[in-house]
């Protein structure tokens, strides 16, 4: 069973701060993690990125792997300049007040699989 | 959960061994980014984590976690080992991503950290 | 050395002390060996070899009738062949002390007697309950000492205690740390010392924990940031407070840096763990109360107090 960006964000609550319009995509997997050089060498395309980084850099790498969206945990406040980017570079950006595990645990519940490799 | 049944569930290697694998852990964080570490205390905790830089000792050291499992695949450097030694930690490392070693823990019932 | 001189001085006097508060029942030997008058002097060698002993009382029919010495052996032996009985070598003419009365008591009768031993008896039932050698006393006076000492240790390390005991208008113990900049291997060290030794201090864990967390939070600053600084906390009744202190490069908008999320760190920072714009906030959160002063091209004073 294929979820979207859209179903994802229903389901855990998520705060959407930009991107709403991209919602429909496809969510092949998921990958956590909050260290740029590691998402950047394991993340397959189309996943979902779980990161508390807030930093205007996420956005080159989310769109540099062709990630379909980014989950910022723990309730932390995206940069201006980050939502700024995203918007040009059309990376949905979603904000959920749980940490990093809780939110990889509800999409595992949700069905979505890991998202690393190539 | 057991320290026993959290490394079946990784299949992780023991990478520290001053451990009794009956000992119980209650909850999980996983993060990179050791100031989260230190913002959500929970002692006891297991913490996931990719890095593996002395610091990662020294955060868990402050935070009271008491087992690290590095994911991934990824190796303690070897002062970041001797530190872990120094205070007795648990060491583990598995070759599964963040996300799915977060995955199948939640699925053998450990609890994660966010309402505390 | 004086502070040694007076070490000493403290020790004598509690050794003194010791043998009025010791009781003779604390430090006799229970287990008395004993033989009975027409026991054979070889009977006597035999026992005294067997029990490793240098003399024992003599009794009869449950009575306390005499005591006999290694020394009344020899003479028996050089003077005759060991077949004659105990009651003609023993002393029946013999000391004995209660087995409540202080130390002190046995050591004076020591010097006067001369004795060896001393068969120690209830002052109600006068049953013979033990027997005192000088090595017992010495053994009994160590086996304290040594007690007394690893009690003082404890007591030493209980803040509450110890700070109590120093007279002053305001009592504090201040550890000062080095903090060199950019030296990522040792960052947190200084923070996982101040970590031990607040617990050795015996602070209760969870303000050891929120101390040093922030602490961390702010060695990592100094790390990062900085060329190095120090890092001292100083420990009072109540409270403990950390003050960092370095000398460049300074922090121009204090009230941005204290926002959550708010970073100027460089990349390399980010992929270490740090830098996400959470180590001032974090060093508020853990903290009771904060102060902050900076100066761009001066350095950055940080201070921040919790109640323990």
């Amino acid at each position: 069973m294929t979820k979207t960006l859209k179903d994802i964000a229903a389901a855990l609550h998520l705060d959407v701060r930009t991107g709403e319009h991209l919602l429909a995509r496809t969510v092949t997997g998921g990958y956590a993690g909050d260290l740029l050089s590691d998402v950047l060498a394991h993340a397959r395309k189309g996943s979902v990125w779980i990161t508390l980084q807030t930093h205007t850099n996420i956005v080159a790498v989310a769109s540099a792997k062709e990630l379909c969206g980014i989950i910022v945990v723990n309730g932390r406040t995206p940069e201006e300049a980050t939502l700024r980017k995203a918007g040009e570079e059309d990376i949905p950006i979603m904000v959920s007040t749980l940490s990093t595990y809780d939110v990889v645990c509800q999409l595992c519940e949700m069905g979505v699989k890991n998202g690393e490799g190539v | 959960m057991t320290l026993r049944e959290i490394i079946e569930t990784l299949q992780a290697k023991v990478v520290l061994d001053n451990h009794d694998e009956r000992m119980v852990v209650e909850r999980a964080r996983a993060s990179d980014l050791m100031s989260d570490v230190l913002t959500r205390v929970n002692p006891g905790a297991l913490l996931l984590t990719g890095l593996t830089t002395p610091q990662s000792i020294y955060t868990a050291e402050m935070a009271d976690v008491t087992v690290v499992c590095y994911v991934r695949g990824k190796r303690p450097q070897e002062e970041t080992l001797r530190l872990a030694e120094e205070r007795g930690l648990v060491l583990l490392s598995t070759d599964l991503p963040m996300y799915e070693s977060c995955g199948r823990l939640y699925k053998k019932g450990l609890k994660g950290g966010t309402e505390t | 050395m004086k502070s040694n001189g007076v070490n000493r001085t403290l020790q004598a006097a509690r050794t003194q002390e010791l043998i009025y508060e010791l009781k003779v029942q604390q430090a006799m030997t229970t287990k008395v060996i004993t033989v009975e008058p027409e026991n054979t002097m070889e009977d006597l060698r035999q026992i005294l070899k067997l029990h490793q002993l240098s003399g024992t009382p003599v009794m009869n029919e449950g009575d306390l009738v005499g005591i006999v010495s290694v020394e009344d052996l020899i003479r028996s032996l050089l003077e005759g062949n060991g077949s004659e009985p105990v009651k003609q070598r023993m002393s029946a003419n013999f000391v004995t002390l209660y087995a409540d009365e202080p130390l002190v008591h046995a050591v004076q009768k020591f010097e006067r007697h001369g004795f060896g031993r001393f068969p120690v008896i209830d002052r109600k039932t006068k049953e013979l309950v033990g027997i005192l050698t000088k090595g017992d006393i010495i053994r009994c006076m160590l086996q304290r000492l040594e007690i007394d000492f690893h009690e003082q240790e404890i007591r030493r390390y209980k803040p509450s205690d110890w700070f109590a005991e120093l007279e002053s208008d305001r009592t504090t113990l201040g550890l000062r740390y080095l903090i060199q900049g950019r030296n990522f291997q040792r960052a947190g060290e200084a923070s996982s010392k101040l970590k031990q030794n607040l617990r050795t201090l015996g602070i209760a864990p969870e303000a050891v924990r929120r101390i040093t967390i922030a602490s961390y939070e702010a060695e990592m600053n100094l790390v990062i940031f900085t060329g190095g600084g120090e890092l001292s906390a100083f420990v009072e009744p109540g409270k403990v407070t950390i003050t960092v202190v370095d000398h460049g490069p300074g922090i121009p908008d204090i009230e941005r840096a204290m926002q959550p999320g708010y970073s100027t760190a460089p990349d390399w920072v980010r992929e270490l763990g740090f830098g996400a714009g959470m180590g001032l906030p974090n060093i508020k959160n853990c903290s009771n109360e904060l102060k902050l002063d900076s100066k761009v091209g001066e350095g950055t004073n940080l201070q921040f107090t919790v109640f323990t």
